[in-house]
């Protein structure tokens, strides 16, 4: 196909408002992603029999572009989630966190921030901080600490942690899924620095807000720990006992699975219908808990970028790329990290990870030291995951987070988040670059 | 005897509603309500994975800023009650007034920067919201 011919602007065209539509909020971002599917399908089939330029990418092409790994396997973890995140079990557990630090602004700090990365590298992030952020802030209350102290470093290690797993994140799914990683295969590569990371955000949250946690209030008031206590218990043990059970087996399963080359999805399907067969739930109400919004936003995604993929964009932002990094793999890799880092910061990552995949494919083709070497891959993983730190819309759980902030009267501006999050993201994303440089 | 409605989110920003409240609660001997909405509506735009119950999370939430509001106000020898609604914030607000049959509704001025509400649009919410249930609307 020409690249420059209609059906290259027409592509970039649909999807670049798409792009726009999500970060000025015109739209829910899966209207948004499944109305750029819809024209690119109406330029094919219309525009295409006056144009024959025109036809891009057919509803057949489409649906075979959709990396259905990935779907369901977050189908599975969404079924898993909903009944997880009825046993209470993430209160309780951050209550505890709190209860075991005595009370201790700069160590529950610390503790919240690790607990936050550990959950969020097996629970997607919006879960995690529609479960912790709640009862952070008022554990933050009861001590006397500004909520931000906690909250913001805590959706920075959500966004951190996501990265520690192929499960944890949007870009680690997609990519992993990509590149055939199974859940330990990715893991053992991944988690090493991701604790890294999180170690560097702990040390630079405890130096950012050092006054307000000094200016802690040393008596917590008897009511609200006592309203803290009633609140963070378990609420459905033989649940959580069921759900634990059937996770670590799934967990188990996970690490037999890449012998026998289960995709990771079957393994996450198969867990999420064991726990159903054996606890029963109201099949109409658990169909209804998940979220099929997300999964027509990837699936729309998915198409979007297989138009781009059709229309030469995406060779055409490889060449580019490729000759801007003089074919240096050390000089690709930084890009690759910088630049979908700081695209993530202001755009959803999903869609970032999508469209840039298929142009780290191409750079991975092209410069010779990439061949067989998926460096960029995992800088785009990097890239992507850490970069949602930048500011509040980088990723859906900043979004959540400051809403919830919000909701307890703590309204947080752009400046204000950017603040804190340029520092984080600056020095999360040289760790990486030095890690993948030395590394690979 | 008449009763005071607070709608509070709790934060910085509303002590001076709340302790506004409290004190009119005292002079006047009125009932006093400390009333949460909350509101879901920050996830309306966005395509995630949300399996929870976020109303029930906000709710144990909000329940807790009103508790903070209730110890304020037994400092004070004032014995409020609290009230929780779900929704976007002004049908919520006015209902809420409506049902629980308030004398006066007490709302906070705006706060630079971190406010919910600007000046101007904020005296049409007390007008319609004095229109809309008989009571008395003071911005404090």
């Amino acid at each position: 196909m020409d690249p420059a011919g209609p059906a290259f602007f027409v592509s970039l065209g649909i999807f670049l408002f798409v792009l726009l539509a999500i970060v000025l909020r015109w739209m829910h971002e899966t209207t948004a992603a499944l109305l750029g599917a819809v024209l690119l399908w109406l330029v094919h089939y219309l525009g295409g029999s006056a144009i024959s330029s025109l036809r891009i990418v057919g509803f057949d092409e489409s649906i075979a572009a959709v990396d259905w790994n990935v779907i369901f396997l977050i189908l599975g973890m969404m079924i898993f989630m909903a009944m997880f995140s009825e046993t209470g079990v993430l209160r309780w557990l951050a209550y505890r966190v709190f209860h075991l630090t005595r009370g201790n602004v700069w160590l529950l700090g610390l503790a919240l921030v690790l607990l936050t990365g550990f959950v969020s590298s097996l629970l997607n992030n919006v879960t995690a901080m529609l479960l912790l952020v709640p009862l952070s802030i008022q554990i933050a209350e009861t001590v006397g600490v500004h909520p931000f102290v906690y909250v913001i470093p805590e959706v920075m290690a959500a966004n951190i942690g996501g990265a520690a797993t192929l499960i944890g994140d949007p870009p680690s799914t997609i990519v992993g899924s990509h590149l055939g990683l199974g859940f330990w295969g990715y893991a053992i590569r991944a988690a090493p620095v991701v604790l890294v990371l999180l170690g560097v955000l702990v040390g630079l949250s405890l130096l950012l807000y050092r006054r307000e946690l000094a200016a802690a209030r040393k008596r917590a008031s008897p009511v609200l720990l006592q309203e803290l206590e009633a609140r963070s218990r378990i609420t459905d043990a033989p649940l959580l006992r069921k759900a634990g059970l059937v996770g670590l087996v799934t967990l188990l399963l996970f690490f037999v699975a890449e012998r026998f080359e289960l995709p990771p999805s079957v393994v996450a399907m198969t867990g999420a219908v064991w726990l159903i067969v054996w606890v029963r739930p109201d099949m109409r109400r658990m169909l209804q808990e998940v979220d099929w919004t997300t999964l027509f936003f990837f699936i729309g995604i998915f198409v979007l970028v297989a138009g781009l993929e059709e229309a030469g964009v995406v060779a055409r932002m490889a060449g580019a790329l490729g000759r801007w990094a003089g074919n240096s793999l050390p000089k690709a890799t930084a890009l690759m990290i910088w630049a979908s880092g700081l695209f993530s910061g202001v755009v959803d990552n999903i869609p970032i990870t999508v469209a840039v995949l298929p142009i780290a494919g191409q750079l991975s083709q092209t410069i010779p030291a990439a061949q067989g070497n998926p460096v960029l891959y995992w800088a785009l993983i990097f890239g992507a995951d850490l970069g949602g730190n930048l500011t509040y819309v980088g990723s859906a759980a900043n979004i959540v987070a400051v809403g919830l902030l919000a909701q307890a009267g703590y309204r947080i501006t752009f400046g204000r988040f950017l603040r804190d999050g340029a520092v984080v993201t600056v020095a999360t994303l040289t760790v990486v670059t030095f890690w993948l440089l030395v590394l690979w | 005897m008449g009763r005071i409605l607070c709608a509070t989110r709790g934060g910085p920003d509303s002590q001076r509603t709340q302790q506004s409240a409290i004190a009119l609660a005292k002079e006047r001997g009125d009932e006093l309500v400390f009333l949460y909405v909350a509101d879901s509506s920050f996830l309306d735009n966005i395509a995630a994975a949300v399996v929870v119950d976020v109303d029930a999370e906000l709710e144990q939430m909000g329940r807790f800023q009103l508790l903070m509001a209730q110890e304020q106000a037994a400092e004070q020898g004032v014995a409020a009650e609290i009230a929780i609604r779900h929704g976007h914030l002004r049908p919520s607000l006015e209902q809420a007034a409506r049902e629980l049959a308030a004398t006066l509704i007490v709302l906070g001025r705006p706060q630079k920067g971190t406010a919910v509400f600007d000046e101007a649009d904020l005296q049409e919410f007390a007008r319609t919201l004095a229109a809309g249930t008989a009571a008395e609307v003071v911005m404090v």
